[in-house]
């Protein structure tokens, strides 16, 4: 009986417990919630007194647990699927393709609109077009919102960024700061270079021209083609903007890029490029670059980041680079004279980002948070930190000292005094500073006028001087107008995966050899090539002809 | 005595079955103590096995899979593994890669194993073999890139050869399919070579001295001890780690072959694992990998009994 009453007790308890346990939820609208957030690239997790994450739950209750990418990303994301086991916020990387058809985001429009988010409506309203797609049912639909590309005021483009042919500043200064435009003009500079210099002062010879062939970079193997076109990054195909269809080929397999090749194939016979540079690894490029003994090369900015610190650390700005917007000579291209594009109009980073994933119950307040981070003063916090602390303010301006600037290229500073791991992923503004008392500075600092001069040092001021430039963006064209697919190399060719899969193997298996291969075999090996590579280009060439009219179609019918 | 044998014999023909349930219940600690053994395997080697029916599924279209929808489409995906001839240039690979691997593993650390248990110098001996497996302990991307630097055109190997006048011109060892196969299988020696050995060694430790005493009064010299008395010692040993290995020989490994592959090796470097890495699980086509991976496992039961059997007919141990 002692027992029974013992158990009743107990359950009584437990029920009480229970029941009270909605009612302490709905009580305060502000509950202190952690939010769990994927990151679709490797990263590290920020210090535990980070000041902006305090700032983030002091003021929205909110805290995050992060997960970097550890490992492969498709395979990652496709176990997060198959588990149905979704973070709250979830950045799907470079394939976010896969957790949107797999259904994983909530739709944001369910929860954006002008009068409850006006903030976020207007940040995207002007690029709604490319935003907003229609799902199976027809309904419009977004899933995330860019964490790059929706910038205000005019496009800030201070250097390049992307893909160009890179040279080494002192090549361009041995030889009086010529201009260089075509694709002859630049091999021709690199043989007189070398042919007078055939050493580094160390003793060890340069490389005329490296290109990296490793997994996913071989871009710098199979991407040139079309910007020695005229044409902006589409990825593997060549597009017409001239024609009304969006003319859309791959470039590959076609004569003028056999120009490329040949024309590769004539410096490897000269001795510029090394056959070591085909098996080389990402690190193994990297240190090669680092010592300065490569004179050029075909890669994007950001690529190889590290070589430049690395070289700048090491007082070698004369073999740092400068990035050259290269066409092909009349003679490659049947007397037609190419005008360079290698810079883009903004592109807005569309399907990267943060969404918020069908599982979360926390969809409202994740939007509510980003609304109220969109003002100024958030943005001002994520940017350029706290005032007095991380930058000073001078007659309106936006300074920073060099000890300031420097600290944000600090890993272990910037996981201390920034919110990166965050806000890298989440909606942002980005250009100019339209409103508010800082209306006119740039809300990077590292594209506002006063910093970007004080960073560069007398050698790049001295360099740039001679050629009566004032950034090194212009050494390429101003960008072109964005064309309405955008830049096709986002585009989705899921439905091709295993045609593209051959594509690309065929061409990092056969580039190579075409560009080794003896002279007189030269000719004979590429129709080889092309034959081997038909099928697979034909088969993803017409895919992406009807995926981007279909981009291109979205754009312009909703405009 | 012998009644009492045969008595004894003749119990379990009586009654077979109670007999059975008697021994089993007689030994109950020890049948305990397996439970957890057998569960492991049931949970851990059996019940996955429910995932081979994704092999006969249609994982393309990823909106009809988050929803649980992945129709049969019977034999597709192994059709469409079998009509892909770099499936099977990755089956070559993988196999010859395996044989080097076995062939070179096995013969190389025998040899050392030999050599290590014939030094008499306990200090010399341990270090040796400290030094020789601490590489097993290193992750295969420092491994492979080692490798690249050691056999790049102007690296070690190359100076050595040029010095000794064995080449003119540096030989291309990372850039031509040829050379791949043996890279990889002198790689994997370097590697592995320490470690294997331990298995051999003490299979050594327990060869009797005696044998190697009678031998010696007999007029073996140390070649002939080792010959007669050390091999045949550790016989057992490799051939249960040979039929093993067997079993084994569709899993060339992966590591060191994506990382050490380029296009200009592609057909020479790309394994059964690669292929299906490229084609399945990185597209998330779980169907055509898991097809893949039961092509595998079907391969290996039919080696390892085939082994087995070839082990048995010759008299030797057998695994099963």
């Amino acid at each position: 009986m002692k027992k029974l009453i013992a158990s009743v007790l107990v359950l009584a308890m437990l029920v009480s417990v229970v029941s009270l346990l909605p009612f302490a939820a709905t009580a305060d609208e502000l509950e202190p919630i952690t939010l769990t957030v994927f990151r679709g690239d490797p990263g590290d997790q920020p210090a535990e007194d980070n000041k902006i994450y305090k700032l983030i739950e002091e003021k929205f209750g909110v805290k995050f647990q992060f997960e970097f990418l550890a490992g492969n990303l498709d395979e990652t994301l496709g176990l997060k699927i198959f588990g149905q086991d979704y973070p709250d916020l979830f950045d799907g990387g470079n394939s976010a393709d896969l957790i949107i058809s797999g259904g994983a985001l909530v739709n944001l429009l369910d929860y954006i609109s002008p009068e409850k988010t006006p903030r976020l409506w207007a940040h995207i309203e002007p690029q709604k077009a490319r935003l907003i797609e229609k799902d199976e049912n027809g309904n419009d639909v977004l899933y995330i919102i860019p964490n790059y590309g929706l910038t205000d005021g005019d496009q800030i483009v201070n250097e390049v960024n992307g893909p160009a042919f890179f040279i080494q500043k002192q090549v361009l200064a041995w030889a009086g700061y010529p201009q260089i435009h075509t694709l002859n003009e630049y091999f021709d500079l690199i043989e007189r270079f070398i042919a007078e210099n055939p050493t580094d002062k160390n003793g060890t010879p340069y490389i005329g021209f490296d290109i990296l062939c490793e997994d996913w970079r071989h871009f710098c193997l199979i991407n040139p083609v079309q910007h020695l076109m005229g044409r902006p990054n589409d990825g593997e195909v060549l597009i017409d903007v001239s024609t009304n269809d969006f003319h859309t080929e791959t470039f590959i397999d076609k004569p003028y890029a056999k120009a490329y090749y040949k024309k590769l194939n004539e410096e490897f016979q000269k001795g510029l490029i090394s056959r070591d540079t085909f098996v080389m690894n990402y690190d193994q490029y990297i240190a090669q670059l680092s010592s300065g003994t490569v004179l050029g090369m075909f890669d994007q900015t950001w690529d190889f980041g590290n070589a430049t610190a690395a070289l700048k650390d090491a007082g070698m700005d004369e073999n740092t680079y400068v990035a050259l917007g290269l066409v092909y000579d009349p003679e490659y291209v049947d007397g037609k004279v190419i005008e360079e594009h290698y810079v883009n109009g903004t592109v807005p980073n569309v399907r990267r980002g943060f969404g918020i994933s069908v599982t979360s119950p926390y969809a409202e307040r994740i939007v509510a948070m980003w609304e109220e981070m969109l003002s100024n003063e958030w943005q001002l916090l994520f940017n350029w930190g706290i005032e007095g602390e991380d930058y000073y303010v001078e007659n309106g301006r936006l300074l920073m000292t060099e000890e300031q600037y420097n600290n944000r290229n600090d890993n272990t500073w910037k996981l201390q005094n920034r919110a990166l791991a965050f806000w890298e992923s989440s909606p942002k503004k980005q250009g100019w500073i339209m409103d508010g008392p800082y209306a006119g500075n740039a809300w990077d600092p590292a594209n506002q006028p006063e910093i970007v001069l004080g960073l560069m040092n007398a050698y790049d001021q001295d360099f740039l001087s001679h050629y009566g430039f004032s950034k090194f963006a212009d050494f390429v064209n101003p960008p072109i107008e964005l064309a309405p697919y955008g830049e096709a190399w986002q585009i989705d060719y899921t439905p091709v995966d295993v045609e593209h899969t051959d594509f690309l193997n065929i061409q990092d298996q056969r580039l190579p050899e075409l560009i080794m291969c003896a002279p007189e075999e030269f000719d004979a090996k590429w129709d080889a090539f092309v034959e081997e590579i038909t099928p697979s280009a034909t088969a993803f060439g017409d895919y992406m002809q009807k995926a981007v009219l279909e981009e291109a179609a979205k754009v312009l019918g909703n405009e | 005595m012998s009644l009492a044998a045969k008595k004894n014999a003749s119990g379990p023909a009586t009654g077979n079955k109670s007999s059975f349930f008697r021994t089993l219940g007689r030994q109950w600690q020890l049948m305990l103590m397996s439970v957890p053994i057998l569960l492991y395997v049931l949970l851990f080697n059996y019940f996955p096995m429910w995932g081979w029916s994704n092999a006969f599924m249609d994982y393309t279209n990823m909106k009809n899979v988050a929803k649980g929808i992945t129709p049969y489409i019977g034999l597709a995906n192994f059709e469409w593994l079998f009509s892909r001839p770099d499936f099977f240039q990755a089956i070559r690979n993988t196999l010859a890669m395996s044989v080097i691997n076995l062939v070179f593993g096995t013969v190389s650390s025998i040899v050392l194993a030999v050599l290590l248990n014939e030094v008499r110098n306990r200090g010399f001996k341990r270090t040796v073999q400290t030094v020789t497996y601490l590489p097993h302990f290193l992750s295969m991307v420092i491994v492979v890139s080692m490798a690249q630097n050691i056999f790049a055109s102007n690296g070690p190997v190359n100076a050595l050869l040029m010095n000794l006048g064995l080449t003119k011109d540096p030989i291309f060892w990372l850039g031509e399919g040829k050379y791949f196969w043996w890279l990889v299988g002198v790689i994997n020696v370097w590697k592995e070579v320490g470690w294997n050995t331990i298995i051999y060694i003490s299979a050594m430790t327990a060869i009797d001295p005696c044998l190697y005493e009678a031998a010696q009064i007999d007029g073996a010299g140390r070649f002939n001890r080792i010959l007669h008395v050390t091999l045949p010692g550790i016989r057992s040993t490799f051939v249960i780690l040979l039929i093993m290995n067997i079993g084994h020989l569709l899993e060339a490994g992966f590591e060191i072959q994506y990382l050490l592959g380029s296009g200009l090796t592609m057909d020479w470097s790309r394994t059964i694992d690669i292929f299906v890495l490229q084609y399945g699980t990185e597209k998330l086509n779980i169907g055509v990998a898991t097809a893949a991976g039961m092509f595998k496992s079907v391969v290996a039961i039919v080696l390892l009994l085939g082994a087995n059997f070839l082990a048995n007919r010759l008299g030797e141990d057998t695994l099963i």
